[in-house]
This record gives C-alpha cells, structure tokens and sequence, in this order.
C-alpha cells in the first residue's frame, strides 16, 4: 500500500519495548565486555606462569593462537626470598593445602570455601586412586572445582589446583580379613597412604610454596582462620585436635569426642617395646594388644582452657597438620617403610625430629571430622 | 472420505465466528496497544518536561553505572569498541587447573619412543671453570632434547657460576635449531650458609665428611622437592665435572629398566701416578663387617667410603671394572655415587630421598641408595660402563707435581751440561789434534830445513826429538800451559750453572 510521502512519523513506543530494548543493550554490553570478568584478573595473570611446563603451584597463561611454540623459557627462583613467617597473609605467603581423597564430601569443600586466607595464595593439591570408588570422588570434585574456578567471584577462587591419580593400587580391604590380620593390614594400608601423600608433595611443593597444609578429606569443620592460627605459632610443624561430632545418646544430646589418636608423646613403656621388635615390625597406637602407654593428645583437651597452648609431640596424626615448606624440602617425608618402627604420619614425625625440627600440638583447638 | 464431512477438519472456516469483520481479535488479548482511545497520560507541556527529565535521568545514570563497573571490573572498555574479538583475554586464558594420571609416567626402557619426560638436576657450588665443559656435554645428548628438563641449584657461589648458567642456557633456547631446546629450565638459588670449602682437600678430609655430606644431601633435596612434576617419569642426577661420557647415557642407563642405576666412574690421571683411578668409592655393596661396624656406632655417625678409618671391606663398583668387559653387565648394590645416577621418577615420588641425617649410618647418595633398597626398589650398577671424572689433582699430587717438575728440570739441565762438556772436550781434543797436526808439519819443516843443509841426517827419525833442539821444546811446553789455562776456564763456565739451578 503506497504511503504519502513525507518524515515517517515513529508510532510512539510502548514503555514496555524499551525497557526490553534497555535490558538487551545491557545484557549485551555486559557480555561484550564480559570475557575479562569470566576469566581472571589482570594482576593474577601477572603472577601466573608463561609455559605449560612449570611448577604447578602457579596457573600458566594458555594461549589459543595456532603457531609455533616457544620453547620454555629460562626460569630462575630465588628461594633465599621465600619467607616463612608468623604472619603469613602480610607476607603474601603461598600455602598448598594437600588432600589424599578417596571419598568426596561436599562439607568439606565447603569448610574449604570458608578458610578465610586469601584464595589467590592457595594451592589445592588432590590424589586418589585408580579405582570405581576413585573415579566417583575425582567426577564430584571436578564438578566443584569447575564451578567455582569458572563462575565463583574471583576472591573465592584458588591460584591452582592440581589433582593426581594415584599409580598404584590401594591395598585391598575386606572387613573380614581385616578382622583377622587387623595390625598387619593397617601397616599396609598406612604404607599405601605413605605413597600417596609422598607422591602428592614431592610433585607439587615446586619452589615458591611456604607452607604445606595436610588436611584429610574427611575434615568437615574448622576455625575459618585455621591457616592464619596455626602459622601463627611460628613451628616447623603443628597440628590441631582433631574431634568427631555426634549423637550422644546418654545425655541425649549433640557432643563430640576425640577422633586422632596419632598425635602422642612417646613413653618408656613404647620404647621398649619397640626395643623388642624385629626392623619390620611397627608400633601402633589404639590396640589393646600393644599396650604403648603415650600421652595421647587427643585426652589432653581442656574445655575452655587457652587454644594457644602448645604441646611438645614424639608423633603425629594427618587429619590436619601445617608444616613449614623447608621441613619437606630438607627431606622430611611420610616413610612408606618401619622407620623407628613407626610409619607414615608417626615416621613422618620420627623424620622431622632426626632433622632437627620438634612437632608441636594444639591440644585445645579443634577441628571436626565427619561422621558417618 | 470427504475433508467436508468429517468432523476433526483441519479446513479453517474463512470468517471465524470469534472475530470481527476487520481482522481484529475481539479485545481482551495481549494486544499492547489495542485499538480504541486512550488519553495522553501526560498531556501538559509540564508532565512532558517531567519525563523528558526522568528519561535523561535514567539514560545517565545506566551510563555512569557502567563506567563505574569497567573502573571496578578492570576490565577494558576497549573490548566494548572491538566488539570483543581483539581484546587479549581471547587469546589468552588462565589455566588454573592441572590433572594428572601418574599411572602414565612410570618410565620404560625405552622412553625415548613413549616420549618420557627427564628431568636432569644438576647441583652447582662455585663451578665456573667446569661449566664450559658440562655445556658441552649438554648439547650433544641425544635423548630427544624437549624432554628433558633441567634444573639447577647454585648456591652458596661466590664466582660467576650463575651469570655463565644463564646466559649459556639462553643462548640454547634461543638458537635456530629447535632439536636443540629443552624443556623446562628452573634455576634454583639458595644459600646454605656452608662452612665447608669445596676445594679438594677440605673436600675429601675425613672429618669433614659427615657434616659435609649432610648439607650436600639437603641441597639435593631442595632441588629435587622444587623441580619435580607430575609429569616426569625419570630423573638424572649429573655432577657438572665429569670430563667424558658417552652422549647416548641417557639411553643406554634406561635401558637396562632399572628403579635406581649408575655407571661406573674412574678418572684419569697423570702417567707418572699410573694413568687411571676408581674414583667414585660411594657405589658398593653392603657387607658383613660394614653391617657389624653399623651397629657399634652412634645414631648420627656417617659411614663415609675410601677411609682407613672406616675399613669396609665392601665390593665397590669402582674396583671391578674391566676394560674390555660388557658394558651391559649388571651388579647389585647398597649404595651409590651421586656424579650419575638416573632413577625413575616413581622412586622420588614414593618419598625417597637423600637423607640429610644418619640414615642406617649413612647420608646423602649412599643413604639414597639404602633407602631405595628398603623401598624394594632395584639398585643396580654397570662396573664395565664407565664415565670419565674431571682429574684435579690434591695438594699432594700438586706438591709431588711440583718436586717432579723440579726433577725433570734438573735432569735436563744435567744432561745439557753434560753435553756441553762433551762438545768441549771433543772441541778441546780437536784444538790439540790441530795443534798436533800444526806442530807435527813444523817440525817436518824443520826436519826438512835441517836436511837440506846437512843432506844425510834427514832419514832418522827418532833423531827427530834429539834434533828438535831447544827452541822446540819450549814451544811444546808453553802449548801445554796454554792447554791447562783454557781448561780451568771450561771448568769455572761449566760449573756457573749449576750452582744457578
């Protein structure tokens, strides 16, 4: 139909299309400049690495362009510049929190989400094994990890997260076998787990990590300023009470009760016994059996006594455990073997004190297991 | 059947029953602006005013919301006006996750064609003289040359050990041949604060050994704990003297697919101290009397090798080489040197290490080597492949150089004088032969002046001496005085130079 000629006059707009039209221009601002904010900062991309091939405690820059790729560069690390302080936020220190997972427990990535040390300066270090209940954990914890380091705020998001499959097959459990051959099993099971937490640290601790926190998967609850408390005390290696939330039915209320019985001092009563025994033979604690007499951490809390107070410790336990990076990189491991006749988190502790460091406890500050 | 007589028709009728003759929907829809009057909600001037304000209004504070949001995001607004495709956050991304299967990297023995990644650590302490040397060896391995990755710990250096690693390793990465880049390079730095100088004798002195070996040990762990990856499925501990080695190491050590190998390592040596020497003692089996003297020891004693005060009695590596025996010959051992030894990764990564304290009486390599057998792992070594160390000779061996040198001068000088008094000599006997000769054809000529005048005397010649009358026999005496002046003179030369040397 033809129209007389002359300005077309704009029929007048519904308020209701510009709002709509309004919305859209805005949605599509925001998502042209939005590839800057879905991915990360200016100031974590300074930090990050140039090359694939680097430590993996740093995020590397990948770069999409097709084209030849330079060869890594030459890359010097001034370690004498590491600091390890009591005071390890004003420091910018870089602390890797290192996790031996079998199993996923959203409260503990939760916990995890809550530490209230700056995000950008941890390092989460994974190792699980190769087998049906492994590939579950490692599916539910890419899950999380996809989703807050993709669409967290930054703050809340880690400087890298590494995770390794274990090259080795965990040692078969059978309850019913375990019942018979419970202690030589658990010196199995210890050796397996020796392995794992060795092969996790020796690949990840690379060279601008201060400290090294262990923390079980199966921690579900702790102080938010876990890191910055127990760094606060300044010691090669330290270790919180690790308790257990449950049901009391005696008094018919919520309680806890100690967890970690790995965290001792030792006793004459140990050393003799370990006196006796043959170089393969391993001393454990919590079986009637082997009556070792330590001082247990684990009893020595008092409700509402200072949760600064310190204790000197001959063993202790993984649940949780903030050593300083230099302890590891002098050589102190988790031994996969008797050493002293102790084993893993307890040989670890024997190592420590060869070297010349003293593990320290914090009988009265408390973190939570989980509860099944 | 007929479309028309069937009930469910899918034919719309043309003039729907719910609808108006001019098209229109009979009200009550989602028609925004339906077809009937509605009053200008702001018809005064005023009230257009008023919006036109309010439209202002929103229009700037959208504006300064965004604004504010590019400042806090930090993020450019440049991507706005490329519409995002140059902006640099394409291009780049931040990686921040890192997966693993270890399972992959166990090392094989032929690594080379599975594409296993080396990592090659190297401890440095003041080595700028062997440093040509090492990198001289560095380009010529044929192991493919991007999977391997080095890395070095300088520390306590107080020569220019760094700025040569440096500016040696740059100029590989930057050369023209890809075949000649490596894989990652990580230069450690960290000082120690080590009392103990590294020359050979404060090296090598017998007190020193234990606290030595033990500050040794933890700088190899600081350097293994700060350059191994996941993704490393073997690592080869190089010293940065060893003079000669087969390019083809790497590959020849794998092959044999052991958890822990070594070659052997001797060093030449000058002729006149045999030639060649064992010279890493660290590689040896452990034996009964090792074992027994162990248990009379305090807990921080070291056992160290090749020191009377510790007798052994321990089958080294380094003594059961034969030259022309199979390089491919294998033997069990306890302990093992530190100038070459590749491992497989999974034996570092199990918590093996160099014990930086006493460790079943030992420390450092050979503690490494002890520890990897109470893991279960294969320690082996090859007694009839050989490397080659660096020979720097001890204050002894300099001193003994010295004294040698001092001999060997004398000696020719020795011979030299004694040449030279033969020449004289023989040039002496040739002035007295001349003179023999001169005084022998003068006499002949006053033989022959005499017989001219008197004719018949001339014949006899032992008359001749009777004959030589006065005057002759004063020349022969003053032809031998002359002989004996020239001869002290000789004498008094000759001897000048000895007392000088």
């Amino acid at each position: 139909m033809a129209r007389p000629l002359g300005p077309v006059r704009l029929k007048k707009a519904n308020p209701i299309t510009i709002l709509v039209g309004t919305v859209l221009c805005i949605f599509i601002i925001y998502f042209l400049a939005s590839p800057g904010s879905r991915g990360f900062s200016k100031a974590r991309k300074l930090t990050a690495a140039s090359h694939s091939l680097s430590p993996p405690t740093s995020p590397f820059l990948k770069s999409n362009s097709k084209g030849k790729p330079s060869p890594p560069p030459v890359t010097r690390y001034n370690l004498n510049h590491v600091t390890i302080s009591s005071d390890p936020v004003a420091h910018r220190e870089n602390i890797l929190i290192l996790t031996p997972m079998a199993r996923f427990y959203q409260e503990y990535w939760d916990n995890l989400m809550k530490l209230t040390y700056p995000h950008e300066l941890i390092t989460l270090g994974f190792i699980l094994p190769k087998n049906k209940e492994g590939n579950a954990a490692t599916a539910a914890l890419q899950q999380q990890i996809a989703k807050t380091q993709k669409s967290a705020p930054e703050k809340d998001r880690f400087k890298s997260i590494i995770i390794l499959r274990q090259d080795f097959d965990p040692p078969l459990q059978s309850q019913d076998e375990s019942e018979r051959h419970k202690m030589q099993n658990q010196k199995e099971r210890r050796a397996a787990m020796s392995k794992a937490r060795n092969s996790l640290l020796f690949t990840t601790l690379g060279p601008s990590t201060s400290w090294v926190l262990w923390l079980d998967a199966d921690i579900v609850e702790t102080p938010v300023n876990l890191i910055q408390d127990l760094a606060a005390h300044d010691k090669a290696v330290i270790a919180p009470n690790c308790f257990q939330r449950y049901y009391n039915k005696e008094s018919q209320k919520e309680d806890d009760r100690p967890y970690d019985f790995n965290n001792w001092q030792d006793s004459g009563k140990a050393q003799e016994l370990a006196s006796k025994m043959g170089p393969d033979d391993i001393l454990l604690e919590g079986y009637a059996e082997m009556a070792t007499y330590r001082a247990l951490m684990a009893y020595m809390y008092t409700p509402g006594a200072d949760p600064h107070t310190e204790v000197p410790l001959d063993g202790v336990g993984g649940t949780a455990l903030l050593v300083k990076a230099d302890v590891h990189r002098d050589g102190a491991m988790f031994p996969a073997f008797p050493f002293y006749h102790l084993i893993e988190t307890e040989g670890f502790a024997k190592m420590t004190k060869r070297l010349g460091y003293q593990p320290m406890g914090l009988p009265n500050y408390k973190i939570y297991h989980y509860n099944e | 059947m007929l479309p028309f007589a069937s009930s469910g028709s899918k034919v719309t009728p043309r003039h729907h029953v719910s609808g108006y003759s001019n098209g229109y929907p009979r009200g009550n829809t989602f028609e925004l602006s339906p077809h009937r009057f509605q009053p200008r909600l702001n018809a005064t001037p005023a009230g257009r005013r008023r919006r036109r304000f309010y439209l202002r209004l929103a229009i700037f504070t959208t504006l300064g919301c965004l604004g504010l949001y590019f400042l806090l995001s930090g993020s450019s607004i440049w991507s706005l006006f490329s519409l995002g495709l140059l902006s640099g956050a394409e291009d780049i991304q931040l990686e921040t996750v890192r997966y693993y299967d270890l399972s992959n990297v166990q090392g094989t023995a032929r690594g080379w064609e599975r594409e296993e990644r080396i990592l090659l650590c190297v401890p440095l302490r003041d080595a700028e003289p062997h440093l040509p040397m090492f990198f001289s060896h560095l380009r010529n391995f044929t192991y493919p040359h991007h999977l391997i990755d080095l890395a070095f710990l300088v520390s306590d250096s107080k020569d220019r050990t760094l700025e040569v690693l440096v500016e040696n390793l740059e100029a590989i990465q930057a050369s023209e041949n890809e075949n000649a880049h490596y894989g990652e390079i990580s230069i450690i730095e960290k000082d120690f604060g080590q009392k103990v100088n590294q020359d050979v004798e404060s090296r090598h002195g017998f007190a020193a050994q234990a606290s030595r070996r033990k500050l040794m040990a933890q700088a190899r762990n600081w350097l293994l704990s700060a350059a191994l990856r996941p993704y490393h499925s073997w690592v080869y501990w190089r010293d940065v003297d060893v003079e000669t080695a087969p390019f083809t190491i790497l590959e020849d050590l794998m092959r044999h697919n052991k958890d822990v190998i070594v070659p052997n390592v001797w060093r030449p040596l000058p002729d006149w101290l045999g030639g060649e020497q064992p010279y890493d003692l660290n590689s040896w089996q452990e034996s009964e009397t090792a074992l027994a003297l162990a248990d009379t020891l305090d807990e921080d004693a070291v056992i160290v090798e090749g020191y009377a005060e510790y007798a052994t009695w321990r089958p080294h590596l380094a003594y059961l080489r034969d030259p022309y025996g199979d390089p491919d010959m294998e033997m069990e051992i306890d302990g093992v040197g530190g100038v070459s030894i590749l491992a497989k990764a999974k034996v570092f990564r199990s918590g093996v290490h160099f014990p930086a304290f006493s460790f079943q009486k030992h420390a450092e390599t050979e503690g490494f080597g002890k520890m990897s057998r109470r893991m279960g792992y294969s320690v082996v070594g090859l007694p009839h492949y050989t490397i080659w160390h660096l020979y720097e000779p001890s204050i002894d061996d300099i001193k003994h150089m010295e004294e040698m040198e001092q001999d060997r001068l004398r000696r020719e000088q020795e011979e030299k004088d004694k040449a030279e008094k033969a020449k004289k000599i023989k040039e002496q006997f040739g002035d007295a032969n001349s003179q023999w000769e001169k005084d022998k054809s003068e006499l002949q000529n006053l033989a022959a002046q005499d017989k001219s005048p008197k004719g018949d005397e001339a014949p006899a010649d032992g008359s001749k001496g009777k004959a030589g009358t006065e005057p002759d026999i004063k020349k022969g005496a003053e032809a031998v005085a002359n002989k004996e002046a020239v001869k002290k003179d000789e004498g008094a030369q000759a001897q000048q130079p000895n007392k000088q040397s």
